[in-house]
């Protein structure tokens, strides 16, 4: 039971990881490998708001969500939008390319030394035999806050609803009048924003190091292709089992193994059924009839 | 300046990536495969020539075959082909990006499967001092330049490999099918088959290549065969020109020559990092560059074969579904 907790707290911040990865994908329509990448980003800039300006976590949180938010909006003007009608496959390595740089200024700037966040949220609380830390608390919490506010703004407002239409059908939505390129800086703020908030999380949880942008990398894939990269409930149910997946497995083999459970759900899953499990529609183009 | 004894060291690793941005040319520019797995198969060549040639049960392997080379080369390059055998059958089921996250997948399994059997690989402390031919003969430095001569045999073999490869009417076949696996089928060919060779033949090379690389970075561990070492590859074949005869290994050189250049300038050695940082800022930079502003590269697939080449991307799209954002 213990594990399982453990499995939706590590759920919660993939979950979180993995929307704006998902969004993309739906409406830019390609696997952004730079997306892990902004996620340490976020978690090495939260990190050294609190270090250097002794911020309280939840302001540098936000600073960072915000500022990282912004410079997804730059970073897919500058480098995506000029060869966005080339394709999903420039676009896929022009991803590569930019997760690359983004990895090679975090070394720069902040070097290979991992650091740790110094902050303390306090005790364990138990509940009925299980421990669950406060800091644990605060995350799912915000994990879950951070999706309801996506839901009400993809659901309530206008700029949400162009956001979909953008997702059904993006030709079809230009076509009616929906401002194109308003709704993909939108949805690249969200995405980068989740992105960092998932790093500040992870980063909180455990500890911050350059590596963390690879190692998150296809485990974000997995989640959205489990999830079936079309449909957000599903990558975040994805995320949550995956999460529990990985954590669970502990009890029965060594940890050192986690990765390749998630990677082995990720390959048995394409394997049986590539459109995701819980996706609807089954995705034609994935599988050599 | 530099002396050229290092300069002989680049071009080597240069020509090391070039060969396999060659073979990679083969599954992915010919075969339309996009294969993200180049390191985990040049990982598991790399492992096996390693550890079957351990001669000294002082490294606390449990495992001391002490292979010749002679024996440890080509069962290294079986053995890598076995591999990509089993990451083909299912892998080979999926298309496009699928193809590509399965194969990356498999990389990382690879690499953490590494890391965890250490009673047999040394886990992150990795393997040094493997045995490399002729090393008695020459001595110290000298022996970067018959290093040099043995990869640039290798890699003439490998360019004639592809090149015959490529002018074939298997070559032809493959990018029929590329292009159009419907009418392919249609005249009788048998694609999947002719994908599962490929591929496998292709694990076969580089299994070869793997002890070149071994010779050249005399230890392994598993952080060598990270993405970031495929991502290279890529790149290489990308500045090259995916589709042509020559490009891969012409992209390689420019790109490890360049970014070895670049590495040179003088730093304060507190900065150690933003060296650190250089090879893989240079090589995504190239790569977004390169797609933007000559996304053919520098060798072209119309200008290898003086046919036109269907759009290359058109393939590659993901088609639009109707399904919404819930």
């Amino acid at each position: 039971m213990q594990f399982v907790i453990f499995g939706i707290v590590t759920g919660s911040t993939l979950a979180i990881a993995t929307i704006g990865f998902a969004m993309v994908r739906q409406t830019e329509n390609f696997l952004n490998i730079a997306h892990a990448q902004m996620m340490a980003l976020g978690a090495f800039i939260g990190a050294f708001l609190v270090d250097r300006f002794d911020m309280n976590i939840f302001l540098a949180g936000a600073v960072t969500v915000v500022a990282v938010g912004l410079l997804g909006v730059v970073l897919s003007a500058v480098v995506f939008r000029p060869v966005r009608n080339q394709g999903g496959t420039v676009l896929l390595f022009t991803s590569i390319g930019l997760a690359l740089m983004i990895y090679a200024v975090i070394i720069a700037i902040f070097s290979t030394r991992s650091r740790i966040y110094s902050v303390n949220f306090g005790g364990l609380h138990e509940f009925g035999g299980v421990n669950i830390a406060t800091g644990e608390l605060v995350i799912v919490g915000l994990a879950v806050a951070g999706v309801i506010a996506l839901q009400l703004f993809l659901g309530m407002t206008s700029l949400g609803r162009s956001v979909r239409a953008v997702a059904s059908n993006g030709e079809l939505a230009q076509v009616r009048g929906v401002p194109v390129n308003r709704v993909s800086n939108t949805i690249w703020f969200i995405s980068s924003a989740f992105a960092a908030m998932a790093g500040v999380m992870i980063g909180v949880l455990s500890s911050v190091n350059a590596e963390l942008g690879w190692h998150n990398s296809l485990i974000i894939l997995a989640a959205a292709v489990l999830g079936g990269l079309r449909s957000i409930g599903g990558v975040i149910v994805a995320g949550l089992l995956l999460g529990i997946v990985m954590d669970v497995s502990a009890l029965y083999i060594a940890t050192a193994y986690r990765p390749v459970v998630a990677f082995g759900v990720l390959v048995a899953v394409l394997i049986v059924k590539p459109e995701g499990i819980f996706s609807v529609v089954r995705r034609k183009d994935s599988v050599v009839t | 300046m530099t002396s050229p004894v290092f300069w002989i060291g680049v071009l080597t690793l240069a020509l090391i990536y070039g060969s396999l941005a060659m073979v990679l040319n083969v599954e992915s520019g010919w075969g339309g495969m996009w294969d993200l797995g180049t390191a985990g198969l040049l990982a598991s060549g790399a492992y096996f020539y390693a550890i079957v040639t351990i001669d000294d049960p002082g490294l606390g392997t449990t495992f001391v075959p002490g292979w010749p080379m002679w024996l440890a080369w080509p069962a290294a390059a079986l053995f890598t082909g076995v591999v990509a055998f089993v990451i083909a059958i299912p892998a080979l089921r999926l298309r496009r990006e699928y193809f590509l996250i399965t194969t990356l997948a498999f990389a990382e399994i690879i690499r953490h499967l590494i890391v965890i059997q250490s009673d047999l690989t040394r886990g992150t402390t990795g393997i040094a001092n493997i045995g490399r031919p002729l090393d008695g003969m020459v001595s110290g430095r000298n022996y970067n330049y018959v290093l040099f001569a043995i990869v640039a045999f290798a890699t003439v073999i490998v360019y004639l490999i592809t090149r015959r490869l490529g002018t074939s009417p298997y070559g032809r076949t493959l990018r029929a099918a590329r292009d159009n696996e419907a009418l392919a089928l249609a005249l009788g060919k048998r694609v999947n088959r002719m994908r599962l060779l490929t591929f496998v033949t292709a694990g076969v090379i580089i299994g070869a290549i793997a002890p070149l690389y071994l010779f050249f970075i005399r230890a392994i561990s598993p952080s060598l065969f990270a993405p970031g070492f495929t991502f290279t590859v890529w790149t290489a074949l990308i500045i090259g020109g995916m589709g042509s005869i020559r490009g891969g290994v012409a992209g390689a050189v420019v790109l490890i020559v360049f970014t070895e250049a670049v590495g040179l300038i003088e730093l304060d050695p507190s900065r150690i990092n933003i060296l650190i940082a250089i090879e893989p800022f240079m090589v995504g930079l190239f790569l977004i560059l390169v797609l933007r502003f000559r996304p053919e590269g520098l060798f072209t697939e119309r200008k290898a074969f003086g046919v036109p080449r269907a759009k290359v991307d058109s393939s590659a799209a993901p088609t639009a579904t109707a399904d919404s954002l819930s």
